[in-house]
């Protein structure tokens, strides 16, 4: 009996961590774009991908003294350059704001400036009048110049400098106006500038912290709604509402925030449920339905961006033929992954991309998706297509980790699937810790064939996470995945300015990707948003990652 | 000693940081690939580009100088992070054992001099206890006082005195449970044992009253055994502390000290482990000049026997 608690105890956080890890190879930069309106609450329609999830929650009313946040681990940086996972994110979109935003449906508005586009390869941003940040000084094209500049400069060491490899140069063109000039068109910068990307910090005080801004010791200076206060290592980062804040028709509700680390999951949990945790946005949690039923925590899901899926690095043997990943995606039982890792909070996959990501172009991704086929079980068919590709017999090597709970059960699932199709499976398990090096050492990847990941983009586009794996010389294309047709519609799509048109190109690459399976998609994991009983007003989507979260949020009455 | 207790622990630690795999690197920047161009200045940064006995050395080199390093993931220096958590972990430390000490010898003592009731009571929930690991205590602690009865906070720190003893009373039984019951086991077989002697015998029949012959002819003899086992089993929390921390989201060394073997920042694991061996190796001595306080034909400076 104990021994399992601990496994559920501790694993549940590492878990956590894991998928993070795991998430970890999340989408990379220089993909991905986005803009138009779209909605992701698809509508009312019968099979609409996003059906029943909230987009957010309804605005706070009263005023609320503080507020303690839950992250899975305490935050490490608040630099934007270095932010790559949810505790980073959240707490620097709380706090600092990018040049575009991305609103909860994932549509693309203007943030700290509007953007026009008088030629494909020109983005001129107008800051927006008033703009400041939290000492009072306004924010000019040089803080803009200068935020860019520092995520694209490889000096700093910062995560996201790919994302800018077609930009030419960045240049002051007035006194309240920085153009972008591009080598060739990209529409996919636009959604990164509405992320950590496109936050934009100030010049002097970033210039005066050195290699301090973003840390314990240096602090940092944005433009947000939340003023960065103190940050004790580990006890949580505070931030308290900005009274000057530029934009007068925002006026948050809650005085002070504290985003807290809570390792974890049952310390988490309990901590819900006593009030002494009022919202958070975790995510893997094996116990939700407790903090369903409870009557402190309101619990919501929202549309993800997410997607869970499996990496295929096969450089040889049975899975590198699309039949045999046809076979193996088709033995998979996708229900018991949504029910045993995920408590319910996931979708049934069509793409390989997270219905939440349809940030624009909605209607023309709507209607594609759900004309697609669910990737449901079917057997009989995954043996025959073994038998066809003349494979039963031959094995399969999987790269795993038994500290992760969910990353073991979900293998566990693969290892049944592919049995089940007359398939050998070989486990290769390391440590918690050393999960990540799937994802950035080939040589731990050398004879794994293939290993489970949560993986996402910077903003609502299919093709952000499409384009890291099914391009050639992408990120997390492990497997040297190449096809014409497939590379041609996401270029394509890159240079292609109307919106709804580009949806076409990038539902087309996905339907691609559904029969070629360059990964196996599993689930879609939903937004899970939970909040305190008498709280309310943050969004219930994934936007909390890349835009401000706590606007609206508030007390119920 | 304590300095070639620290020599020698700095070393292997640092030596199997290195060997273990993982790279602290592909932590900080969660798996994504970074470019080239990065990578190089990161590793530059921290000094990953070396060999192992030059990082080794820049590190000893600096520590003893009083630098303890700059934490990789946090971007902050040790010791500072190290400041910022020795409250937390120095107090659950200190709340355990008072609590194991006060309820331990308190228990053993009520249990050896009054059997019967009293002493089966003792022994059946000390041979339960004793078997509860901390985390299994955590646990039903959480769900019973905070979730069920919400008598004590679930999880954090608390700010002031009376709100942090009320957040650590918790963790502190959690952490102090399974200890106490052996603290209490020993307490009660070391003062029967003083009680059964000849020595006490005479006393009794020379009508010498019950509680100076406790407090003169059982316990001081018996403190010997049971200053050892609780010297041992209050060291030894300094590193369950780490469990209890995590369980209760506390803000200590130990919870803090995993997460930086998970990602690899070596300078923390250093630091952290250096504070922990040095208390443990302090905590022992001071065992040891208790001994002699508490017999004096042991005398400072002689070795043990």
């Amino acid at each position: 009996m104990s021994a399992r608690w601990r496994t559920s105890a501790t694993a549940a956080a590492l878990a956590a961590c894991a998928l993070l890890a795991a998430a970890c190879g999340r989408a990379a930069p220089g993909t991905g774009g986005s803009s138009g309106s779209g909605n992701a609450s698809g509508g009312s329609g019968q099979v609409s991908p996003t059906k029943g999830l909230v987009i957010s929650t309804p605005a706070g009313k009263s005023s609320v003294a503080s507020v303690t946040w839950a992250v899975y681990r305490p935050v490490n940086s608040l630099d934007p350059i270095f932010a790559f996972d949810y505790p980073e994110n959240t707490a620097i979109s709380l706090m600092c704001e990018s040049l575009l935003l991305q609103e909860p449906n994932g549509s693309i508005k203007p943030g700290l400036a509007t953007m026009s586009t008088p030629v494909p390869t020109k983005m001129v941003f107008t800051l927006r009048p008033g703009v400041k940040f939290w000492d009072g000084d306004p924010v000019t094209p040089a803080d803009v110049i200068y935020s860019l500049r520092r995520q694209m400069d490889p000096a700093y060491g910062g995560f996201y400098g790919q994302v800018f490899d077609r930009v030419k140069s960045i240049t002051a063109t007035g006194s309240n106006q920085v153009t972008i000039t591009l080598k060739q068109p990209d529409y996919w910068l636009e959604g990164e500038l509405s992320s950590m990307a496109g936050i934009i910090i100030q010049k002097s005080y970033a210039q005066k912290q050195g290699k301090n801004y973003g840390t314990p010791a240096g602090g940092i200076m944005c433009t947000g709604a939340y003023k960065f206060v103190s940050w004790t290592a580990g006890a949580g980062v505070t931030a308290d509402l900005n009274t000057h804040y530029w934009n007068p028709a925002v006026k948050p509700l809650v005085k002070q925030i504290v985003i807290k680390g809570v390792p974890d999951a049952a310390s988490f949990t309990s901590g819900m449920l006593t009030g002494a945790i009022q919202g958070s946005y975790y995510f893997g949690l094996s116990n939700l339905k407790q903090l369903e039923s409870s009557s402190a925590v309101k619990v919501y899901q929202g549309p993800g961006q997410m997607t869970d899926a499996f990496v295929v690095s096969a450089a040889s043997g049975p899975l590198t033929n699309p039949k045999v990943r046809q076979a193996l995606s088709m033995a998979l039982d996708r229900q018991a992954i949504i029910s045993n890792v995920y408590d319910g909070a996931a979708l049934m996959p069509r793409w390989l991309a997270n219905p939440g990501t349809f940030g624009y172009g909605t209607s023309v991704f709507d209607a594609a998706y759900d004309s697609s086929p669910v990737l449901d079980q079917d057997l009989a068919q995954a043996k025959k297509l073994v038998k066809e590709a003349g494979v039963a017999g031959q094995t399969i090597t999987i790269g795993t980790s038994s500290e992760l709970a969910s990353i073991s059960a979900e293998t566990g699932a693969y290892q049944q699937a592919a049995e089940a199709i007359g398939l050998k499976v070989v486990l290769k398990s390391v440590s918690a810790a050393d999960y990540i090096n799937f994802f950035t050492s080939a040589g731990a990847r050398k004879g794994i064939d293939g290993f489970i990941t949560v993986n996402y983009g910077d903003y609502a586009d299919p093709a952000g996470l499409l384009s890291t794996l099914a391009l050639p010389g992408g990120d997390q294309n492990y497997d040297g995945f190449s096809n014409p047709q497939m590379t041609s519609l996401l270029n394509s799509a890159r240079t292609t300015a109307n919106p709804d048109q580009r949806a076409q190109l990038v539902a087309k690459a996905e339907e691609l990707a559904s029969k070629l399976l360059p990964w196996i998609p599993n689930v879609q994991p939903t937004n899970v948003l939970m909040l305190g009983r008498s709280l309310t007003g943050a969004p219930a989507s994934f936007s909390y990652m890349f835009a401000p979260w706590a606007n609206t949020l508030g007390g119920k009455g | 000693m304590l300095l070639a207790s620290l020599l020698i622990a700095s070393f292997v630690i640092f030596g199997a940081l290195y060997l273990a795999p993982g790279n602290p690197i592909s932590a900080l920047s969660g798996g994504r690939a970074l470019p080239p161009a990065s990578l190089h200045v990161l590793e530059q940064r921290y000094h990953l580009d070396q060999p192992f006995f030059a990082q080794y050395w820049y590190w000893l080199d600096n520590a003893l100088h009083g630098n303890l390093g700059i934490s990789i993931t946090l971007q902050e220096n040790v010791s500072s992070v190290i400041a910022a958590r020795m409250w937390t972990t120095g107090a659950l430390v200190l709340y355990a054992a008072i609590i194991i000490l006060i309820a331990g010898i308190g228990s053993g003592v009520v249990a050896a001099l009054r059997p019967g009731w009293a002493d089966s009571s003792v022994l059946v929930s000390t041979a339960v206890t004793a078997a509860l690991p901390s985390f299994v205590a955590a646990i039903v602690l959480i769900l019973l006082f905070s979730v069920k009865l919400g008598w004590f906070p679930a999880l954090g720190n608390g700010t002031g005195f009376w709100s942090s003893v009320q957040h650590l009373t918790l963790p502190a039984i959690a952490l102090a449970i399974s200890s106490l019951a052996i603290v209490s086991r020993v307490t009660r077989a070391a003062v029967r044992e003083e009680a059964d002697r000849e020595h006490v015998q005479t006393a009794i029949s020379r009508g010498i009253p019950a509680r100076q012959l406790i407090r003169r002819h059982v316990l001081r003899n018996a403190a010997i055994p049971i200053a050892t086992v609780s010297g041992i089993t209050i060291a030894s929390l300094i590193a369950v502390a780490a469990v209890v921390e995590t369980a209760f989201s506390l803000n200590g060394l130990g919870a803090y000290l995993v997460q930086a073997a998970e990602s690899k920042d070596l300078a923390v694991v250093q630091g952290i482990s250096l504070v922990l061996v040095a208390a443990f190796v302090l905590i022992n001595a001071l065992v040891d000049v208790l001994y002699a306080v508490l017999d004096p034909r042991v005398a400072l400076g002689s070795r043990a026997q």
